[in-house]
């Protein structure tokens, strides 16, 4: 055997505790900036490695996933009717986000088409993804990070690692005013906290943050 | 109404909403939109302070940042409390509570005061080097004298209640300072397309707009800017943002600004409308107190402008003393006229503006005055320095029936506690003497210019050195290596025409650099009418009849109390560079960084030195510009926020059990779980017999695990760990030790083979990201040919550890692998389903007892907790946290990196050589290392046990031990961990000493504070030594 591939998941995958499930509401409180934030709990996260050069890589993706590998730098993928998302992480990284109940047949079926220089790691119960939406989204970003969130630098379906307050996320741009934000379980609530204590200011002050 | 010095017209103040305030516990009234410093002059309060060195009454003297004098203590409560905020960059808002940071006892009566007086020509500069050095005992008698005496405000001693925010900006163009340059930049920037931010320091934008009268474009300068802000406020890519002060420029264009946000009560579209007491405010959301806006700009346009120099004579620090500019600031932003009779004494023409202005008030308020039977408020003379000069402006005030007195000066202000007259004298042309009789102006107020210092601060920051403009009189920024720009008066043009074109072409030339081109059309660059001036003089200091160490003090730094007499006095006794000068003298060292009087002091070095200014040069000015607050620097990263804290599944669990929790790295761990009644010790003696003689249940989560995949991972773990793992098989663990390369451990843990290509490596809880790091770095930049991946799984798995001889029972009646002994040896692992949840078991332990450790993926980690603790209440199963877990695992001598070990201890110490491999082909990390001299060579401090003489005895973990109670310096080693065990019945320790494994049986000492206590060494494992209860 060279690769322990084992399904993580038990027959009823109710049981099982998101990393913000015990955080109860996840929404700021209102006055406070106008901003949305949801779990998407449960979903299948898969880490890939390999070469990217490789060319059965973008095949065994192509072919399992219908998804084109993202070779450029913080790219990502999407299948939007799946449910599916590949982003660049690294040179020789990507991570794929997919509905929980397909996740051991995606693992096995890439085990099975890529060879021991490749590694697939299941990361689903290691972090969490969450969504944060609405006019006042950009600006939580803005107080927690330095990278720069603008549309102009930071466009749709752009993947960064960021430092976030002090911890990080994967941050990828949704859409003018929503953002994906893919944070380790053990950080998760930290994170949430400092979104939630961020945005319980109020508003009025700062809505016209443009820049 | 009882501000006596309110006028009408004021532009920045709205007449019918008028606040209350408190002041050195009086109650005043001013209105919405004054600062602080503007609606304590509206009340005619003249002193504000003591000063610091010599005690005597101060009051204000600029509208703005430079004010060195009117630092006050805010805040209505102890929570609230800002000590040193500058009253001329404070907002009033309803219920603000201040009082004087100086003047012990009181502000009337002060202590330095009297000393002041009477000995204040006995305290020359450095006289605190020269003074309290001797005698030295008498140091602690001096300092707490002067800590209460000297000193500004006080800090808080309680939580402060507000919040504070950190935001981040990235802009193609950065404008600082939004006066007449910097809106025209900004106007011209925005068109552009380019992401424009503009901030100042003033809680409204505009500068100097908000004071002069000079029409631009044909409109008034109050109508030119509304329309400016109102056409900025329309373009979506620019930002304003007033009430924010650029403190520091940093390299890269990182620019550091400090918003007021909470108190701001009117202004443009970032200012917060709302009206917020900081002492009594309740509401939620709440606005933050303050706001450090971080920012990074491709092309950074210095627009600050310039503060104007007051004159140096005798007793110019005489509350009614005042900038010019700051008369004119005063009456035409807040309607506050600070006085009824006005001497003006200037060196130039913009001086006059100040005389017309107070003027026209006088004019326009005679009426009411005389109604109210008050004195009639009027220019009573203008003493021009420069011997004849001519201009519209002059021929103005001359106009309006006012006494010039030309090539003459102030040489000095009589009065108490404001000035009551002046004495007025011709001097020579250079100004170096008097030349004249001296005559006496009554007045209440001098107002004086000495021309206008640049605001080159800000481009001092990244090391740029100002340097003297001789024409224009000036110090202006010096070459830079940043993408910087500078327009206005701060490049020591101060005619308003030149002013905005200059705005216009940066703006133009910054776009274009950031990759935004446009052309100027005419209409971009607004005409001011030009107004004909009289060319000023240089003018700094000026004469008195006696000499200047014998006229009556000459202030060039109010705030530290630096007369001109010191600064000569720092010359003749050898200071020559300027930056020695500042140091000797104090000059500048204030918190307004000498602002006022760095110009003057180094003028004055200058002549001494029979040097010119540029020769003499100037000091620098370092971040940050004005203060901050510490509260600003922390932002939101505090209370529970000022680290992430990192939970596992089970955290919930835990809280319900009422456990204790200790922090590990940042996570949070359950240290124990004690029963209602029962003490710390009560708690871990039954957790820990629990484990020995039935099952416990510890949360291991936080282990840090990478799941290492790829052709070479067994080479790598060959290289990374000292032990072998070439031929480990499939199923199997085994323990690994890795050293850095000076051959000193670093991390400990079980390493698993998952498959022949795929390895799950345990490190310690504290290490996991530092080891990631280190593999990565090996892989990296040495061994890039090694085919492998390293992910981090520590979140990933959540580990519950089941402990004790009833823990094989225990987990049988819940899985489908098969755990007996001959099927599921120690040291191996297998997968199965426990509780219905797919699971990698491990059979390893840490307490010496038969264990398993249960990991399934972390989202069903709680599910599986809770049906390990249902289904073991048949056995009793006791939960148990990490002090258990380290007593138990001390009791078997496993050493925790980082606990026992302190980076400079090799396996050998540990006595753990046997994890060495002597027949690696490639060698391992620290194989080296340890085999270096010192490392091998006696006298290292080994691993031991030690057990007290007295059972009941518990070493401090960390004390020292020595062989020779008599002799306690001579240490030979400390303890490293020590605990009572229930096991034992007694209390045990680990310890390093030297040549410990050499010295079984022999006693040591360890000295305490009352009396020494004695312990043998032994071997350091001191349960179950054969292990046979892990393995049954």
């Amino acid at each position: 055997m060279k690769h322990l591939s084992m399904n993580h998941l038990p027959d009823s995958p109710r049981e099982g505790h998101s990393p913000l499930a015990q955080a109860g509401s996840l929404q700021p409180p209102v006055g406070g900036l106008a901003l949305s934030i949801t779990e998407k709990v449960m979903l299948g996260h898969l880490v890939i490695r390999g070469d990217s050069d490789a060319p059965e890589l973008a095949r065994a993706i192509h072919d399992l996933l219908g998804l084109r590998l993202p070779s450029a730098p913080l790219q990502s993928c999407e299948d939007e009717h799946q449910g599916r998302v590949l982003r660049w992480v690294s040179p020789d990284e990507w991570l794929l986000t997919l509905p929980g109940e397909n996740l051991t047949e995606v693992e096995a079926g890439l085990r099975a088409r890529l060879d021991e220089r490749f590694a697939i790691v299941d990361v689903s119960g290691g972090q969490t993804m969450l969504h944060l939406s609405g006019e006042d989204a950009e600006l939580v970003l803005r107080k927690s990070t330095s990278y720069d969130v603008h549309l102009v630098n930071f466009p749709e379906g752009k993947t960064v690692i960021i430092t976030f307050a002090r911890s990080q996320v994967m941050l990828r741009r949704l859409s003018a005013d929503s953002f994906e934000l893919i944070v380790r379980r053990s950080f998760a609530d930290y994170i949430w906290r400092w979104i939630h204590d961020a945005a319980s200011e109020d508003g009025s002050a700062l809505r016209k943050g443009d820049n | 109404m009882k501000q006596v010095n309110r006028i009408v017209g004021g532009r920045c103040v709205d007449y019918d909403a008028e606040i209350g305030f408190t002041f050195n516990g009086k109650s005043y009234q001013g209105l919405r939109g004054d600062t602080l410093a503007s609606a304590l002059l509206a009340n005619g309060v003249d002193v504000l302070a003591r000063s610091f060195k010599y005690g005597r009454p101060r009051g204000i003297i600029a509208a703005g940042v430079e004010e060195p004098n009117a630092i006050l203590q805010v805040g209505a409560t102890e929570a609230t409390q800002v000590p040193n905020v500058r009253a001329t960059q404070q907002i009033l808002y309803a219920g603000l509570v201040c009082r004087s940071t100086s003047g012990s006892p009181s502000l009337r009566w002060s202590l330095t005061g009297l000393v002041g007086r009477l000995f204040g020509r006995l305290m020359p500069p450095g006289f605190y080097y020269k003074t309290f050095m001797f005698p030295g005992f008498m140091w602690r008698f001096y300092e707490y004298v002067m800590r209460r005496v000297a000193g500004l405000g006080k800090a808080p001693t309680v939580k402060d209640p507000d919040i504070y925010d950190h935001l981040n900006h990235h802009c193609d163009l950065l404008i600082i300072g939004a006066g007449p340059a910097g809106l025209t930049a900004a106007r011209v920037a925005g068109k552009s397309g380019a992401r424009v931010v503009i901030l100042d320091e003033q809680a409204q934008l505009g500068g100097c707009l908000l004071h002069m009268n000079n029409r631009i474009d044909g409109l008034p300068p109050a109508t030119w800017l509304a329309q400016t802000l109102e056409q900025l406020t329309g373009l979506d890519n620019v930002l304003m943002l007033p009430g924010t002060a650029a403190v520091g420029y940093h390299d890269h264009n990182f620019i550091v600004a400090h918003e007021i946000v909470a108190h701001k009560t009117s202004g443009h579209k970032m200012a917060g409308h709302k009206i917020v007491n900081h002492a009594g405010r309740d509401d939620s959301p709440r606005l933050p107190r303050e706001r450090i806006h971080k920012i990074r700009a491709a092309q950074v346009i210095l627009a600050t402008g310039a503060q104007e120099r007051p004159l140096v004579f005798s007793n110019n620090d005489l509350p009614g003393c005042i900038q010019a500019s700051a008369t004119s600031v005063y009456i035409h932003r807040y309607g506050v006229l600070p006085g009824r009779r006005l001497v003006l004494m200037t060196t130039n023409d913009h001086g006059y503006q100040a005389a017309l202005d107070w003027h026209a008030a006088g004019v326009a308020g005679q009426e009411s005055d005389e109604k109210r039977g008050r004195a009639r408020r009027q220019v009573v003379a203008v003493v021009d320095a420069r011997p004849q000069a001519d201009s519209p402006l002059i021929q103005a005030i001359r106009s309006a029936g006012i006494r010039v007195i030309s090539g003459s000066a102030v040489i000095e202000a009589i009065g108490k506690r404001r000035v009551r007259g002046v004495k007025i004298a011709a001097i020579d042309s250079l100004g170096g003497s008097v030349t004249g009789k001296v005559e006496t102006i009554s007045c209440d107020t001098l107002a004086s210019s000495g021309g206008w210092s640049p605001v080159v601060h800000l481009s001092c920051h990244t090391g740029s050195k100002p340097i003297w403009h001789d024409e224009y009189g000036c110090f202006v920024p010096g070459e830079t290596i940043q993408a910087q720009h500078c327009a206005g008066a701060i490049t020591g043009v101060m005619t308003l025409g030149s002013v905005l074109a200059q705005g216009a072409e940066s703006g133009r030339v910054a776009a274009l650099a950031a990759g935004f081109s446009l052309s100027l059309s005419d209409d971009d660059i607004p005409q001011a009418e030009a107004i004909e001036e009289a060319p000023g003089i240089q003018l700094f200091h000026l004469p008195h009849i006696k000499s200047t160490s014998r006229a009556p003090k000459q202030f060039v730094d109010f705030q530290l109390d630096v007369s001109a007499a010191d600064i000569e006095l720092a010359a003749r006794e050898g200071f020559e560079s300027i930056e020695h000068v500042k140091r000797y003298t104090a000059l500048g060292f204030g918190t307004d960084q000498g602002k006022l009087g760095n110009v003057a002091g180094v003028a004055i070095t200058a002549r001494v030195l029979g040097k010119s200014i540029a020769e003499t040069g100037t000091t620098m000015f370092r971040p940050n510009y004005t203060p901050i607050s510490f509260g600003s620097v922390v932002g939101r990263d505090c209370g529970e926020l000022f680290d992430p804290v990192r939970y596992t599944a089970i955290q919930s669990w835990h809280e319900q059990q009422g456990a204790k929790f200790e922090n590990v790295g940042q996570w949070k761990r359950p240290w124990y779980y004690p029963r209602p009644g029962e003490s710390m010790q009560d708690s871990l003696n039954r957790e820990c017999l629990a484990v020995r003689q039935q099952v416990g249940i510890l949360d291991a989560s936080t282990l840090g695990k990478i799941d290492i995949q790829g052709p070479d991972v067994r080479e790598f773990l060959n290289r990374i760990y000292t032990n072998a793992w070439l031929k480990l098989p499939v199923g199997q663990c085994r323990y690994g030790l890795m050293c850095g390369e000076d051959g000193m451990v670093i991390d400990d843990g079980v390493t698993a083979a998952l498959g022949d290509n795929h390895f799950l490596m345990h490190t310690t809880t504290g290490g996991a990201a530092q080891i990631l790091e280190w593999l990565e770095l090996w892989h990296q930049t040495e061994w890039q040919e090694l085919r492998v991946y390293f992910n981090s799984v520590t979140d990933q798995w959540n580990t519950a550890t089941l402990s004790g001889p009833k823990s094989r029972d225990l987990l049988q009646g819940l899985t489908d692998i098969d755990l007996s002994g001959e099927a599921f040896p120690f040291m191996h692992w297998r997968v199965g389903r426990v509780a219905g949840i797919p699971a990698r078991v491990f059979r390893v332990s840490f307490t010496g007892e038969l264990s398993y450790e249960i990991n399934v993926q972390a989202n069903y980690g709680l599910r599986l907790w809770q049906m390990l603790v249902s289904h073991g209440e048949q056995y009793e199963i006791t939960p148990y946290g990490t002090e258990t877990m380290h007593i138990l695992r001390a009791e078997k001598g496993f050493v925790i990196v980082g606990q026992d070990t302190d980076g400079s201890v090799t396996p050998d110490d540990l006595g753990m050589g046997w994890a060495l491999s002597k027949q690696k082909r490639f060698s391992f990390i620290g194989k080296r290392g340890m085999a270096r001299g010192d490392c091998q060579s006696r006298g290292r401090k080994q691993l031991v046990g030690l057990l007290p003489v007295d059972p009941e005895y518990l070493l401090s973990e960390g004390s020292q031990l020595v062989c020779d109670p008599a002799q306690i310096a001579n240490m030979v080693g400390h303890v490293t961990s020590s605990y009572y065990s229930a096991t034992l019945g007694r209390c045990f320790a680990l310890a390093l000493v030297k040549d410990g494994h050499r010295r079984m049986g022999e006693t040591i000492y360890s000295p305490g504070v009352k009396s020494v206590s004695r312990a043998t060494i032994c071997e350091p494992v001191f349960y179950d030594p054969e292990g046979e209860r892990q393995n049954v």
